[in-house]
């Protein structure tokens, strides 16, 4: 940076005091001049190393999936540090794959129903805990708060329980309920079977944090405003659809959005369930990512499964994506 | 890929300074004493081998010995991990269906010119087979295991059954007459065999003459879908129907629940499982040591044994071990007579002695020594451990088949078709 560059950029900032004396030597001026270039920079000083870890930690991972998705990296290449360029090779694999489509459709259609089924049952309970006496309240949120505390793997684990087939409860309860024909029922004969309960699971690791998210929004409503509804004499759902609506919407579009992210990348509990069985038709984007990373050690096709992950999620969160920036730049 | 390597590094560089807090109490000094890393899996060799084994070497050759025991849950990650970093440990343990996929990506050291040193000449045929890899030796053979029936000699006696089955038409009258003997009991199971037992699977198709795959110039493709393939499959299913009137889910294996606590609950009569798996069971319920013995996998044919999946581990050097001339005296010790004795009396079938005297000593040993030489394994293809830490086919098409979901042809085709695409 040269001296001249310093003062043309530092004027405007010299120019704000008005009332400065003009009669400054120029080795002053100079120095001031100076120190207010640093005083701007320093912020920036000061955030950068907090803002180099976080590029490094999260914009680095994501560079380095997209570069290696163009590499043939097996385990033999990770080994022996080689680096070969593949270009689109990996993309190719993984596209001409007919199982591909068929889990992208599946997974697809598995997160649509798992986020439609929480976000909604979310929302529900969301509402029911306004009206309630205190006291349940505080017994049902109790009740969520342990569920959602509940580490995923134990809860997978104890779900896998409910659901065995020889010693399940849900099985015992249904044949002495009556229903004989559940007596060593395989409630993981199907991937359709294994995956509802798969999402049944995740619902219910889901609702807490979206009843507690929704009801918080819920709370911030003016009360004077359901009275005014009341008033008015709107029923139940006008006063939903003219109140409360407009203004948990973009709460429920946020929620919307995060889980659709979670949802769509569950692996650990499909994984544990029937490590995407029987005969893979559980298998999901991230359990086929798991299956071509860690089990074939094929790290680049891996990648490129990534990148294509990344590429839909992209593409299902595209409008609340366009909407979210919209907005930013309209308050701007 | 610096990111992933260094990441990768610092892995495993925790994961040593972790492990070294726990082992490191009897080296005191960390001066230039040369050590060598030894790392074997959690039940493989008895500790009375592994400290008598490193005290002599350490004594005879002034090197220490680093001895870290590792978990088979998520090993393939591990050993990538450590495979990868550039002080990997020195020696490693290697189940013998890994073994082919690290030798053929170069990263375990050709052992091929130094096999006389580890006794060479009594390898044990199977394990031989699983670490030779276009005709090169990556590894030493540890030990092995094999399935055997174990079975309740009370519950035998009670039903009348006075001579262990010697063939399988035997087999299935023996678990007749126990199902009858304890018809009182509903949760009874003459034979816990879960639907994805598929190593067991696999003696029945070796037994009726068929194979997983069968390799034509270089090229792997299965042969499932033979017809003494899918009489394999038969032969299971006849016996999976027999078991027991409540039966054992079809999409399990004999891990999840892990069955000698199924066979611990006393509802059960035999299981066909290794031997650590009846150690546990008499280990929680004492009273089953003196009531338990084991008989070979009856073949087909009356008084031979069927073949059997030969189960067990080789110890490989990595190919950046920094120390692999320590490292190969280490394996040329435990490769001697003496400690492959110790392995026998610990109660597996030693890798590198043909002398089993010491491991028959009691049923379960005799029955392991009379089928160990007719062990086989799965095809040794780099690409074979993709199979099994995926969704192994064979267990689909077990399950398919036995919850009649598919008809054999079609599930044996399915298995075949994904196991020739895996391996070719």
């Amino acid at each position: 940076m040269t001296a001249v560059k310093t003062t043309e950029t530092a004027a405007p900032a010299g120019d704000i005091p008005p009332a400065l004396p003009p009669a400054v030597t120029g080795g002053a001026r100079k120095r001031r001049r100076r120190g207010g270039a640093f005083d701007r920079a320093l912020p920036y000083l000061l955030l950068a190393p907090a803002l180099i870890a976080i590029l490094w930690l999260i914009g680095w991972p994501v560079v380095s999936v997209f570069v290696t998705s163009f590499r043939q990296l097996n385990l033999g290449e990770l080994v022996r540090g080689e680096i070969v360029w593949t270009g689109f090779d990996n993309y190719v694999t993984v596209l001409q794959d007919e199982r591909f489509w068929d889990v992208s459709v599946r997974t697809l259609v598995f997160t649509v129903s798992v986020v439609v089924a929480s976000v909604g049952m979310g929302l529900g309970i969301a509402l029911l805990m306004r009206v309630l006496t205190p006291w349940v309240r505080v017994a049902l949120q109790i009740a969520m708060l342990c569920a959602w505390a509940m580490p995923i793997l134990a809860s997978t684990t104890v779900y896998q329980w409910m659901f065995d087939q020889n010693y399940g409860i849900l099985n015992k309860t249904l044949v002495q309920l009556g229903f004989d024909s559940f007596a060593g029922y395989s409630w993981f004969s199907s991937g359709t079977s294994t995956l509802s309960v798969v999402g049944l699971l995740i619902v219910w690791q889901a609702i807490p944090f979206l009843a507690f998210s929704l009801y918080a929004g819920l709370v911030g409503i003016p009360r004077d405003l359901y009275e005014a509804a009341g008033i008015d004499g709107a029923t139940g759902w006008q006063t939903f659809r003219a109140v409360t609506w407009p203004e948990i919407r973009s709460l429920l579009m946020m929620v919307t959005f995060l889980s659709t992210l979670w949802d769509f990348k569950v692996f650990a509990q499909i994984w544990v369930f029937r490590e995407g069985g029987p005969s893979g038709e559980s298998t999901t984007l991230p359990v086929l990512q798991y299956l071509e990373g860690i089990a074939k050690s094929h790290f680049g096709v891996a990648a490129a499964i990534s990148v294509l992950m990344m590429v839909i999620l992209g593409l299902i969160t595209f409008q609340y994506l366009r909407k979210l920036l919209q907005t930013e730049e309209g308050k701007i | 890929m610096k990111g992933w390597r260094g990441l990768a590094a610092g892995a495993a560089a925790l994961a040593v300074a972790v492990s070294g807090c726990g082992t490191s109490t009897n080296s005191g000094s960390t001066t230039e004493t040369k050590e060598i890393t030894v790392w074997l899996m959690d039940g493989s060799a008895p500790t009375t081998l592994t400290d008598a084994l490193n005290k002599e070497f350490e004594s005879a050759n002034g090197i220490k010995v680093k001895y870290e025991v590792q978990k088979w849950t998520g090993i393939q990650e591990k050993l990538t991990t450590a495979l990868a970093s550039s002080t990997p440990p020195d020696v490693i343990e290697l189940g013998n269906t890994q073994i082919a996929g690290f030798a053929d990506q170069g990263t375990l050291a050709d052992l091929t010119a130094d096999a006389s040193q580890f006794n060479s000449g009594e390898w044990l045929g199977g394990l031989k087979d699983s670490l030779t890899l276009n005709g090169k030796q990556f590894g030493v053979p540890f030990y092995a295991a094999n399935r055997t029936v174990i079975y309740r000699t009370d519950l035998f006696q009670a039903a009348g059954i006075t001579t262990p089955p010697t063939s399988r038409a035997e087999w299935i009258d023996a678990i007749n007459k126990l199902k009858a003997a304890n018809a009182s009991n509903p949760d009874f199971q003459a034979l816990y065999l879960p639907g994805q037992s598929w190593y067991f699977l696999l003696s029945l198709i070796w037994d009726e003459g068929g194979d997983i795959a069968k390799q034509d110039n270089g090229k792997w493709t299965s042969t499932l879908d033979s017809a003494q393939s899918k009489a394999g499959f038969e032969a299971y299913k006849a016996l999976y129907d027999a078991s027991a009137a409540k039966k054992a889910p079809a999409d399990t294996d004999e891990a999840k629940p892990q069955q000698y606590e199924v066979f611990q609950t006393g509802n059960v009569g035999m299981m066909i499982g290794l031997p650590w798996e009846l150690g546990s069971a008499v280990k929680d319920k004492p009273e089953l040591k003196d009531k338990t013995a084991a008989f070979p996998i009856p073949s087909k044919k009356a008084g031979t044994t069927a073949p059997v999946f030969l189960g067990g581990s080789n110890l490989a050097i990595p190919t950046a071990s920094k120390n692999a001339a320590a490292a190969k005296k280490w394996l040329a010790l435990l490769s001697s007579k003496k400690y492959q004795d110790m392995l026998a009396e610990g109660g597996a079938v030693p890798g590198t002695s043909k002398d089993t005297s010491k491991l028959e000593t009691n049923a379960v040993g005799k029955a392991l020594a009379a089928s160990a030489p007719n062990g086989k394994v799965t095809p040794s293809s780099p690409k074979w451990g993709a199979v099994e830490a995926g969704q192994n086919p064979l267990k689909d098409a077990l399950t398919a088949y036995l919850s009649g979901a598919k008809p054999l042809d079609q599930a044996t085709k399915d298995a075949s078709d994904a196991i020739t695409k895996a391996l070719g």
